[in-house]
């Protein structure tokens, strides 16, 4: 296979080509910046209805739920950008044979399908949902020591490369089913899930919440910020996110081998 | 629209065999069918940490969750979608040849596709209220006839509502975007954030006066048996209001609008 680089390098030469592609639309953008920022407000206000009756749920105070919230936000917004754009596309990939002709190219092809794509609308989303996190760190009155930070940082790209597996499997399942649609749903329901701390859900939901692993997402990254995370999930984390980012490029391949191909 | 009735049930029936067909699909689709009930998980958590806030139990939480879930997967607003990409394709153009008015067309596609849900969401509602422990919905005759009504009301001003709104595409680009934001603020005066009766003083009187709470919290409120004759009769009279004022709406934006549309393409 090719080098890592140049990998690296095509990907930006297509995300570049997307922003100037959809900067065009300056309206649109501002519009659904506008929009993006209204979602948030939107989650926030939402929340505090449990809270004018009590101090705290399961332990999370409004502040620090705010800060799961910003997490939310941000990977939603990737999910938006990166991950919904590329399942759009794959269901046409395969009803029109185009995929075929992907394959052929000489890229890597699970890269390929997955992050070819970019949505310029919600690439702010990431930056606002931190910044809510930041938000909700200061007003929950807690310091951030350096140790804090790090772990925050590591848990936070663990939940970013659980959300590229997500996608890969969801492309796997594409190539399948056909359904992108229905597979948008999936991948929405995994993120919208990890809106609040998974504890709030209390078992049964929240053991099946920290097996699918929803917790990985949000809940963690937040505990490991707010200086409270058990310290065997930083060993934990990474594993599953490596091990989810192999079982998922397994399955590409499996569900590769299936493929008639339809342009033929 | 008396013409057209005739057409509704072959229409209705054959959107719902195309959602019908990919079964795969309805079971993925089911995925997102029960969110409100993760709502109801925190509250639940709230109820059992705190004691039930404004009264409201374990049991009533249960009750208004899974009729909110009913409510959820019965509203007729993905029909602003499939305008929206209608007129940006051009799309439009072929039903306009159609001999039943579009808004027919997208009415009885949704409604197809909705059947599909239902048939699995009902039993599923009532095998609940049997099993759950908690989960109790008063079963006169009398009410669940009203119920039944305001269920129809609330498909009707829900579809009329995004239909409305769908009109806008004729002048604006942001139809969808101007939608999101309109439920978006909608849905704290429906009873989708939270029940009305557990918001502000002020925003539950907003929610008393606008179109939101007949597609939600007016149905479930009505089936929970929280609600009294004079209550019920205020609720359908707002919900009718609203049918009304959207239709005419419509008729208005469909006159002045579909003059303005120029087919993008074939």
């Amino acid at each position: 296979m090719n080098p890592w680089p140049r990998q690296a390098r095509i990907l930006g030469i297509c995300w570049r080509a997307a922003v100037t592609g959809e900067m065009e639309y300056r309206f649109n953008f501002l519009a659904n910046f506008a929009l993006s920022a209204f979602w948030m407000l939107w989650a926030a206000a939402g929340a505090s209805v449990y809270f004018r009756f009590t101090g705290t749920v399961a332990g999370w105070t409004q502040p620090e739920v705010l800060v799961v919230i910003g997490l939310f936000f941000a990977l939603n917004g990737l999910r938006q950008a990166l991950l919904q754009p590329n399942l759009e596309r794959m269901t046409e990939y395969v009803r029109r044979g185009t995929l075929d002709f992907l394959l052929t190219k000489p890229f890597d092809a699970q890269l390929l399908v997955s992050l070819r794509h970019l949505k310029v609308n919600n690439l702010l989303d990431p930056i606002l949902g931190l910044a809510l996190t930041v938000v909700g760190v200061a007003l929950s009155g807690r310091g951030v020591s350096a140790a804090a930070l790090a772990s925050f940082l590591l848990l936070l790209a663990c939940a970013v490369l659980l959300m590229y597996a997500l996608s890969v499997v969801l492309m796997a399942l594409a190539v399948v089913l056909v359904a992108g649609e229905e597979l948008g749903r999936v991948s929405f329901a995994f993120v919208e899930l990890s809106r609040f701390p998974v504890e709030m859900y209390r078992n049964p939901a929240q053991a099946v919440l920290t097996v699918v692993p929803v917790a990985f997402l949000t809940t963690y990254p937040a505990a490991a910020l707010l200086g409270r995370l058990d310290p065997y999930l930083l060993l934990l984390a990474p594993a599953v996110a490596a091990g989810a980012v192999v079982l998922a490029t397994l399955l590409w391949r499996r569900s590769l081998r299936s493929y008639a191909g339809a342009s033929a | 629209m008396r013409d057209v009735l005739p057409a509704y049930p072959s229409l209705v029936r054959s959107a719902t065999l195309v959602a019908a067909t990919y079964r795969g699909r309805i079971v993925l689709s089911l995925l997102t069918a029960f969110f409100p009930l993760l709502t109801m998980a925190v509250w639940l958590t709230v109820v059992a940490e705190g004691g039930p806030p404004d009264g409201w139990t374990t049991g009533d939480f249960l009750s208004y969750y899974a009729a909110a879930t009913l409510l959820w997967n019965l509203t007729g607003d993905r029909v602003v979608w499939q305008w929206d990409a209608d007129m940006r394709s051009g799309d439009l153009s072929v039903r306009l040849l159609r001999p039943v008015h579009p808004f027919h067309q997208y009415a009885t596609s949704d409604l197809g596709q909705r059947l599909v849900f239902l048939v699995v969401l009902v039993p599923a509602l009532i095998l609940g209220a049997w099993l759950v422990p908690g989960l109790n919905y008063p079963a006169d005759p009398l009410r669940l006839a009203a119920v039944a009504a305001a269920l129809v009301l609330a498909y009707a001003v829900s579809l009329l509502m995004a239909s409305t709104f769908a009109l806008i595409g004729f002048w604006s680009t942001q139809t969808t975007n101007g939608w999101l934001l309109w439920w978006g603020l909608g849905s704290f005066a429906s009873g989708w954030v939270a029940p009305l009766a557990l918001m502000p003083d002020w925003l539950r009187t907003a929610g008393m006066v606008l179109p939101f709470r007949t597609t939600m919290g007016f149905p479930v409120e009505l089936l929970m048996g929280r609600l009294d004759a004079h209550q019920t009769a205020y609720g359908f009279a707002v919900g009718l209001g609203w049918l009304a004022a959207f239709a005419l709406l419509y008729r208005v934006a469909w006159r002045f609008g579909v003059r303005r549309y120029q087919a993008v393409a074939g």
